[in-house]
């Protein structure tokens, strides 16, 4: 047995595999990316123990992730964003650890995405899940996980081929799911979701940017709006009453300690924005929020600066839109002095 | 610290540097490997770090104790402090809540209405080996079976070494502290036999177990769904390929580890699913912890010396203190007590019926062992009774209209995976893979070196914890 021989062409034949297989996810258009992942948004939620009351929280679905971009916010208000947004989540976990768990008493701006704003209080339901797997994450990661993905953040972004996101997107490249999508017939007879393509780049200041594809190609769009549509026939009925005594427990929680919040409906667009109205009417669900939580709160719908912005997949803004909404939003909330908690709708 | 994570490749290449440097001598050396073991444990919660050190002064002073103390009355003293300072360990860290689940459940039951508030406690990763591991050195040197640890050093050493500090092999102090008394440098060629290990034990753990198997079997068992039978069998298959990739995986792993440093672990798996019956599993599979069972419960429990009687109660016993030893739920006792019952239906039919094994009849009795094993798996894997009855229930195809969840695809991938498995422990079951290598060409085993490295990387996953760590 020649080992050291072995061990040369084990070497060489990984290093020809490994960059052949980089390649080839190039030349398909794959580049490096970084995750979205439970960790980076932990390293996130960690400034909020050191957070001073002029810092701000961005809390929310997807929406208020790709919307709300950081660099026009921050030069814009002077004040550091902390994004802790969720894809495909309900805020009120998220919200619930902020304020039973930390001391954080500024402001916070709460992304309303009627659907799962208001979708459920049970713990295994997927927006709550979803949020509260990464708070759970955060309370129990341990050194070597935060170590583990330190040094992960330089092979993400350097090769494409690094790309075990745990969103599972139907394009991801990672051995697990190269096999999932294999497929043999339909034997379980459940209906089949349409692929789910990767929309969006997140770095790792957690600022999340619409791929520039999904802003031009309309037909790349028209696969997100399929997923929307899907998951908006099965979704169960809302549960307003659980989410909202939920929701203003806490607020008022965090109100007695003098913490602000600010509420933002961001914007949508054809179906999805038609199928939310039907669905969840905006005096039924928004403004009886607005009414009952008496905070400073902004609906897209109400400013003629706002309400005709397109979205390419008819739920999140493309980056150049983002950067618009984000300026307006701000100029928006400075004028009306809503980064201070003395005033109310 | 996880070996399928990229601090432990920092960490291994920083640990072999210093080791290697020939700046260090030999004490210092083990000086670095026990801070590097403190490190490597303590990376995932450094206040348990505590509960090692106790344990290591505690068996410590107990075996130089044991080691001059000729009255019997104080041996038995330090003895008992020994096992009960580690087995009070156990008791409190992982049984503390299943033990007041139980007790609150009698108190019910006779009409006393007592509730307690589960406790808040951690379960220290390992702790189940480490402290198997230290009670075998206290246990060893009240035999007079061996001696005791030279220095303080060689003994914290022993019990914190850190590839196989957390999910064994369970190795003996005779095996593992003498290595450490003279000075352990590897060869080039175990050097790189213990790399191969590492990738081999890398590539069962990612590959195997995470990517292609994990996903149906916790699909399966995460259902609450009467399942059809095919989905049923499907499920326990992939948890018995992914257990067995998992906690192999680990051990090729710790194996591979020490080798490149010049200490030799013993193995733990011999292809047990190639099993024919089930003392030959018991020889096959997580041998350091059936060795243990056999060795400080079974044969103390009167073993086969006093009858048949007592021969059937000590099996029994010892495996249903296996079962619990793996997990506080009365699931795992029941995976103990079947394989209790394995062993006692299989010694009593080896008295009634003779059958001389050839290769032809061998290969069948291996499938019928690999069946029945799987039918333990199932209480093993399942959280609660409702769903081990189903999919028993399920696997017995008494359910032909149970819901079917799996996907072709996902049926094919794990039953073609499981045939190959059962395959390769049915050829290498008399082998080795050092045999087998030494049969190969250096290009074929460098080209499949190579391939499972590239399918490693491939994969990626999210360092997913072994399963044996919550034991």
């Amino acid at each position: 047995m020649n080992l050291k021989k072995s061990l040369v062409i084990t070497i060489a034949l990984s290093l020809v595999l490994l960059s052949s297989w980089e390649i080839y996810w190039r030349l398909q258009g794959y580049y490096p990316t970084l995750n979205d992942e439970k960790a980076l948004w932990a390293k996130h939620r960690a400034n909020v123990e050191t957070a001073t009351k002029e810092d701000i929280i961005v809390l929310g679905s997807s929406r208020a992730f790709f919307d709300i971009q950081l660099k026009p916010f921050e030069q814009l208000t002077g004040k550091k964003l902390i994004q802790l947004a969720s894809t495909g989540s309900s805020p009120l976990p998220t919200f619930h650890d902020i304020v039973n768990n930390t001391t954080y008493n500024g402001s916070i701006i709460i992304g309303v995405t009627p659907g799962l704003f208001f979708s459920t209080t049970f713990p295994e339901a997927f927006p709550w899940k979803r949020s509260q797997s990464k708070v759970n994450h955060y309370q129990d990661r341990t050194y070597a996980q935060r170590i583990n993905y330190e040094l992960s953040v330089p092979l993400q972004k350097s090769f494409a081929f690094v790309s075990a996101d745990e969103e599972e997107w139907d394009d991801d490249i990672d051995l697990k799911s190269l096999l999932r999508q294999v497929k043999i017939g339909n034997r379980t007879g459940a209906p089949i979701a349409p692929p789910f393509y990767y929309f969006g780049d997140v770095d790792t200041n957690r600022n999340m940017a619409m791929t520039s594809r999904t802003a031009t190609d309309t037909a790349f769009a028209n696969t997100i709006i399929k997923v929307w549509e899907f998951f908006g026939n099965g979704v169960p009925p809302p549960d307003k009453a659980s989410t909202m005594a939920f929701f203003l427990k806490d607020l008022n929680t965090f109100k007695a300690r003098n913490g602000n919040v600010i509420l933002v409906r961001l914007p949508s667009s054809g179906a999805t924005r038609v199928g939310e109205h039907e669905v969840l009417p905006r005096t039924e669900f928004w403004d009886d929020l607005v009414k009952q939580a008496r905070v400073k709160s902004y609906h897209f719908e109400d400013y003629d600066t706002l309400k005709d912005l397109k979205c390419p997949e008819e739920s999140h803004l493309s980056y150049e839109d983002a950067i618009y909404f984000t300026k307006t939003l701000v100029s928006i909330l400075t004028k009306d002095d809503a980064f201070t908690n003395s005033k109310t709708n | 610290m996880l070996f399928n994570s990229l601090s432990f490749i920092v960490f291994l290449v920083i640990v072999l540097v210093l080791y290697y440097a020939n700046i260090f001598s030999w004490n210092n050396r083990k000086r670095i490997l026990l801070l590097a073991s403190y490190i490597f444990y303590g990376l995932w919660n450094p206040p348990l770090v505590i509960l090692l050190w106790i344990s290591t002064i505690v068996d410590y002073t107990a075996g130089k104790k044991l080691a001059v103390e000729e009255r019997q009355g104080k041996r038995k003293l330090w003895l008992l402090l020994s096992m009960v300072v580690n087995l009070g360990f156990l008791a409190f860290f992982k049984y503390g809540n299943f033990l007041l689940e139980n007790f609150t459940l009698v108190m019910s039951s006779i009409g006393l209405d007592y509730e307690a508030l589960p406790m808040d406690i951690i379960l220290p990763m390992g702790i189940s080996f480490y402290t198997f591991q230290t009670m075998s050195y206290t246990i060893d040197l009240y035999k007079k079976k061996i001696q005791p640890a030279r220095t303080f050093l060689d003994f914290a050493l022993y019990v914190t070494f850190f590839p196989q500090l957390v999910a064994g092999p369970i190795v003996r102090a005779q095996d593992l502290i003498t290595q450490f008394y003279e000075e352990k440098k590897a060869t080039t060629q175990q050097f790189i036999w213990g790399f191969f290990l590492l990738t081999i034990g890398l590539f069962q753990k990612v590959v195997l177990a995470d990517t292609l198997l994990s996903g149906t079997a916790d699909k399966i068992f995460g259902s609450k769904s009467i399942l059809h039978g095919l989905d049923a069998w499907t499920g326990t298959l992939a948890f018995s390929g992914q257990i067995f990739f998992d906690f192999a995986g680990y051990s090729t792993c710790a194996i591979g580890i020490a080798l490149m440093l010049g200490i030799i672990l013993p193995d733990n798996f011999k292809y047990p699913y190639a099993s024919i019956g089930f003392s030959d599993l018991w020889k096959r599979w997580h041998i350091s912890l059936s060795t243990w069972l056999r060795d400080y419960l079974y044969i103390p429990l009167g073993g086969n010396k006093h009858g048949i009687t007592r021969l059937y109660v000590a099996l029994m016993i010892t495996m249903l203190l296996g079962g619990l030893w793996h997990g506080a739920a009365w699931t795992f006792v029941i995976w103990g007590a079947l394989h209790g019952l394995y062993l006692v239906a299989e010694r009593v039919l080896k008295q009634r019926i003779h059958i001389k094994i050839n290769a032809f009849n061998g290969v069948l009795f291996a499938l019928l062992t690999y069946i029945l094993v799987n039918f333990t798996w199932v209480f093993f894997r399942a959280r609660e009774f409702s769903t081990a009855k189903n999919m028993i229930s399920s696997m017995f195809f008494m359910n032909p209209d149970g819901d079917k969840i799996l996907q072709s695809f996902d049926i094919i991938k794990v039953l073609v995976l499981i045939s190959l498995l059962f395959i390769c422990h049915w050829i290498m079951r008399k082998s080795s893979l050092k045999e087998m290598s030494h049969k190969i060409s250096p290009l074929i085993l460098g080209v499949t070196w190579a391939i499972m490295i590239f399918l490693i990387s491939i994969s990626q996953g999210h360092s997913e914890q072994f399963i044996y760590f919550q034991f």
